[in-house]
């Protein structure tokens, strides 16, 4: 059990380092495992105050901002979900990826907590189209999660950011932008 | 009431059979068996309240057998697993209250029983398997 917690725990370094993971290389249990380290102090995150600070930002850049500053302090994991061209339909390749996710939200170690899906794009296209198109993309997400997959609606919250928060700001076109962020938002009340 | 009628029999399906799958291995087999039909006849749609089953049944005359199939069973096992998943709590109220006295929360519930030799021929034990928490 520790030797395969030590595993996930490395393993987690390594995905998050390298961006998004693929769904073969995604088991529900290290899901489970890096999104249930929470900490007592995880900061309380407004998701009203994120959008604002995204729809204020648009071409600039969130990574400073106060709020999406605090997101880095929480549980989370990135994965990789593959949409239609401009849509917010799901590639069926990406659908396990969903469906590992409901899995852990079911988990007795994650069934009480609350999570954000936050959808990214890399830069190409508009700015404001991209940060709207996230959205959208993050609320299917949620949708699909709160409907299909039966995690209660009060548990999931859903925000886009387009391009302002690229995982590599260097290359903002790279492919490994584009990405699902799953944030731990703590115990539902 | 057929609807109430309908949940029973799924749960009680779903306790008592072993083989429930988790939801991953239920849509992966989806996008294997549907993904084709999915792209032609579903495009744009997405993933949640139904909308890929509603728009893969309309079209029934134009999918593939082996997914009409494969949808009627993904659906009934996602509904088994939910259904597990729901009577865990009170198919092991009992043993949790026998043999993990005192703990606190579901995930530390859950591993106390889970190390617990003795609910291993009990319903209990079958809940915690159907449920995919092994």
């Amino acid at each position: 059990m520790l030797a395969h917690r030590l595993r996930a725990g490395l393993a987690l370094g390594l995905l998050l380092a390298a961006g998004p993971v693929a769904a073969q290389q995604l088991t529900d249990r290290q899901l489970v495992t890096s999104l249930s380290q929470v900490s007592s102090e995880a900061p309380a995150i407004d998701i009203a105050l994120l959008m604002e600070e995204a729809n204020a930002n648009v071409g600039k850049g969130v990574a400073n901002q106060p709020n999406w500053s605090q997101l880095t302090h929480l549980a989370q994991l990135l994965v990789e979900i593959d949409f239609e061209n401009d849509s917010v339909a799901i590639e069926p390749q990406s659908y396990r990826t969903v469906g590992l996710i409901a899995d852990a939200l079911h988990h007795p170690n994650l069934m009480f907590y609350k999570f954000l899906v936050v959808g990214h794009t890399s830069s190409t296209g508009d700015a404001r189209h991209n940060l709207k198109l996230s959205q959208e993309r993050a609320d299917a997400i949620r949708e699909a999660l709160t409907t299909t997959f039966a995690v209660s609606p009060d548990r999931l919250y859903a925000v886009g950011v387009g391009k302002e928060m690229p995982v590599d700001a260097a290359n903002p076109k790279a492919a490994s932008n584009r990405r699902v962020q799953l944030i731990n938002l703590g115990m539902v009340k | 009431m057929s609807g109430a009628v309908a949940i029973v029999t799924l749960f009680m399906a779903g306790i008592s059979s072993a083989d429930t799958i988790s939801y991953a291995d239920a849509v992966s087999a989806l996008a294997k068996d549907c993904g084709k039909d999915i792209k032609k006849l579903c495009s744009g749609l997405n993933l949640g309240n139904n909308r890929i089953q509603d728009c893969l049944q309309k079209n029934e005359a134009k999918v593939s057998p082996t997914c009409t199939s494969t949808l009627t069973s993904v659906t009934a096992s996602i509904s088994q697993r939910q259904a597990a998943q729901t009577g865990f709590f009170k198919l092991c109220e009992h043993d949790a209250a026998e043999f993990c006295k005192g703990v606190k929360g579901e995930g530390n519930i859950l591993a106390c029983l889970l190390k617990t030799k003795r609910i291993d021929n009990g319903k209990c034990n079958q809940a915690i398997t159907d449920a995919g928490w092994r």
